[in-house]
């Protein structure tokens, strides 16, 4: 706990709901967490899990409908939640940074590169349109793109995939911001392009000593980048740990089940194991642990009541089977 | 784009020749005589209608008929409309210039209230602004246009007295064909100023006013909810996020981002209302006596002015083409992904 003054962004029972024409639904119930300069935690989990959800609401940027009904964010101890909108707009893109799952169509269209990065620097520092400029192609030249100074007249459609990509981390390091929130980076690109790109990130990451909350459901992924590991189901976070720990110790079944189909290319298996069924529907309101229809351990108290976050040296878990042990 | 411009002005005659053939066609179907009839103003002289018959070869096969049609129309010679008693040439030209500027005010205004209203609506959807634009809009486009015209003219001229009655300006006699006023275009508002003529300038814009509201009015409804739809479609798109995310003002994040990707089906609209206005609008022209085409138009078809008819029709197939081109190329300025080559 001596890194207490370092930690840059706390997440304090974070709770989300959407309205919609059906009623509201909790899509998040509480999420808590904290990140230290310069480390990377990685949320992991399936489809409609609440991950996204989570990485919008650090930026108060959830699609309309959406609220925080609940909790605290503080980045270096400023509660987030409590900011004005021109303070939050201060903090969007130049504390806090985002890059996207779809790298082509989180770019405008109809912009080009060049006016997209330089009015990022525009928006947030009080410089002249051709220092932004210059700072735009030094920027490009970093992620790799070659020609930086003749690209920057050109728009997202004459740029691959990978490039896109590139140009957002860019867009998103170019005020060097504290935190870097990565909603699946590389989950719309190729495989091979995946590796340069990750490698890209945690390069400039530990370059400039920045947090990143790395969020997807690669778990090949989390153990390339993050250095602590929380595990989302159902909008409720079922296990966090370090990640030596997770992968050697996993101690929840939900995450169990996740590791076991990992594919390797060691052992030859006839087929993966899965976890059947499927996560709960977001608003379906469960009595007891939200993995246990599906949890092959579950007995009758998982099935009543939800079970608190255990913790054991610094590895949470929420699991009753783990009671007896913490 | 070069290229394209002109493969798509070389199918220019072709629509032209489409156009004026049916249109003469059907012509046809009036007996030689009952079209002889037409140049025949005394019904004294009905003993010469055999005369006229073959004088003007009315009995040739359609083919001849049109051919001669066509060879004089590419001379610049559109025949003699005797209901606008002039020919078909000169009305077009007296006529035209005054519908053009009425089509451009009313474009203008309608793009202006229509993106306004539109994006007010889309941005504060559900709230008061937004139902308030909606019922505005679909209020001016029920309410039928002879009627808001003529409920303007009563408050705006009756009343209030703020705008003339009508007519394309007071001092067409004296000023505009007096000798020191030169009609470079047609289009007084652009000759007012060439002239430096300010005085003519805001005559003929107070006359233009209401006439040009009233269409306004009852076409603006339909841009308002394109623009609308087309703003909430890109206002959930994942660059808008982006825009939102990297720190833009809320104002840079509506106006820049998703405004210039929403007006990409406006164009379409515009241009396709545009033309329309071009090709006369006679209600309105009727109710502030304003000198345009549609009203040339209506009364040729009215007197079966058969000149007057073809040369009419020959005029809109021309802009309709022109038009269409003109809104493909304002495409290529706002989207770049659309290119104009093949």
């Amino acid at each position: 706990m001596d890194a207490r003054k370092d930690t840059v962004l706390k997440v304090q029972d974070l709770k989300v709901a959407f309205h919609t024409e059906l009623g509201t639904a909790e899509v998040l119930h509480g999420l808590d967490y904290q990140l230290e300069k310069g480390k990377v935690l990685a949320v992991v989990g399936e489809s409609g899990c609440g991950k996204t959800v989570h990485a919008l609401s650090l930026l108060k940027i959830l699609p309309s409908g959406g609220e925080i009904t609940c909790g605290h964010i503080y980045f270096k101890n400023k509660d987030i939640l409590s900011l004005s909108s021109e303070e939050l707009r201060k903090l969007r893109g130049a504390k806090i940074s985002m890059i996207f799952q779809d790298p082509m169509t989180s770019l405008n269209p109809i912009r080009t590169v060049g006016a997209q990065l330089t009015e990022t620097v525009l928006a947030h520092r009080k410089t002249s349109a051709l220092r932004a400029q210059a700072t735009a192609i030094r920027l490009l030249k970093k992620v790799g793109i070659p020609n930086a100074k003749e690209r920057m007249k050109e728009y997202p459609f004459q740029f691959s995939g990978g490039q896109c990509q590139r140009i957002m981390i860019a867009m998103a390091l170019c005020l060097h911001p504290d935190i870097l929130i990565a909603d699946e980076p590389t989950t719309a690109l190729d495989v091979t392009v995946q590796a340069q790109i990750l490698k890209l990130i945690k390069d400039l990451q530990t370059q400039n000593q920045m947090a990143a909350v790395f969020i997807t459901h690669n778990l090949s992924i989390v153990a390339d980048v993050a250095d602590e590991v929380l595990v989302l189901y159902g909008g409720y976070c079922v296990e966090k740990a370090s990640v030596e720990e997770l992968f050697s110790r996993p101690l929840h079944p939900y995450t169990q089940g996740l590791l076991c189909s990992l594919v390797s290319v060691r052992d030859k298996q006839e087929k993966l194991p899965a976890i059947e069924g499927y996560p709960p529907a977001a608003g379906q309101t469960l009595s007891g642990c939200p993995f246990a229809p599906r949890c092959p351990k579950a007995c009758a108290k998982c099935h009543e009541s939800l079970p608190p976050l255990f913790t054991k040296n610094g590895h949470e878990v929420r699991c009753w089977l783990r009671e007896e042990k913490a | 784009m070069t290229r394209y411009i002109l493969r798509r002005l070389l199918l220019l005659p072709l629509v032209v020749l489409g156009v004026t053939f049916l249109l003469f066609l059907l012509t046809q179907r009036l007996s030689p005589e009952m079209r002889a009839s037409l140049y025949i103003k005394d019904p004294r002289q009905m003993g010469a209608m055999e005369e006229v018959i073959v004088k003007y070869g009315l009995r040739d096969n359609v083919f001849k008929q049109y051919g001669r049609w066509l060879g004089s129309a590419l001379q610049g010679d559109l025949g003699y409309s005797h209901s606008a008693n002039m020919p078909v040439a000169s009305a077009i030209k007296e006529y035209l210039p005054a519908t053009v500027q009425l089509a451009f005010a009313t474009i203008i205004l309608v793009l202006l209230f229509g993106i306004w209203f539109g994006t007010v609506s889309a941005v504060k959807k559900d709230k008061w602004q937004d139902i308030a634009a909606r019922l505005i809009s679909v209020g001016g486009f029920s309410l039928p246009i002879f009627v808001l015209g003529l409920l303007l003219l009563m408050l705006f001229y009756g009343k209030l007295g703020w705008f003339p009655p009508g007519g394309y300006s007071v001092m067409t006699d004296v000023t505009i064909h007096g000798p020191n006023f030169h009609q470079y275009t047609g289009l007084l508002l652009i000759d007012a100023l060439l002239n430096g003529n300010l005085r003519v300038f805001w005559d003929v814009m107070r006359h233009l006013f209401l006439p040009a509201f009233t269409l306004c009015i009852g076409s603006f409804a339909l841009m308002v909810r394109v623009m609308r739809s087309s703003m909430l479609e890109e206002l959930g798109k994942d660059y808008v996020r982006t825009a939102r995310a990297k720190g833009l003002a809320e104002r840079a994040v509506v106006y820049r981002h998703a405004g210039k990707n929403a007006i990409i089906p406006v164009i379409t609209l515009a241009s396709i209302q545009f033309i329309r206005l071009l090709g006369g609008t006679v209600i309105v022209e009727t109710i502030f006596q304003y000198p345009g085409i549609g009203r040339f138009g209506v009364t040729a078809a009215q007197q079966l002015d058969i000149a007057g008819i073809m040369g009419f029709s020959l005029m809109v197939a021309v802009l309709f083409v022109i038009g269409n081109l003109l809104s493909d190329i304002l495409y290529t300025a706002v989207d770049p992904r659309i290119k104009l080559s093949e």
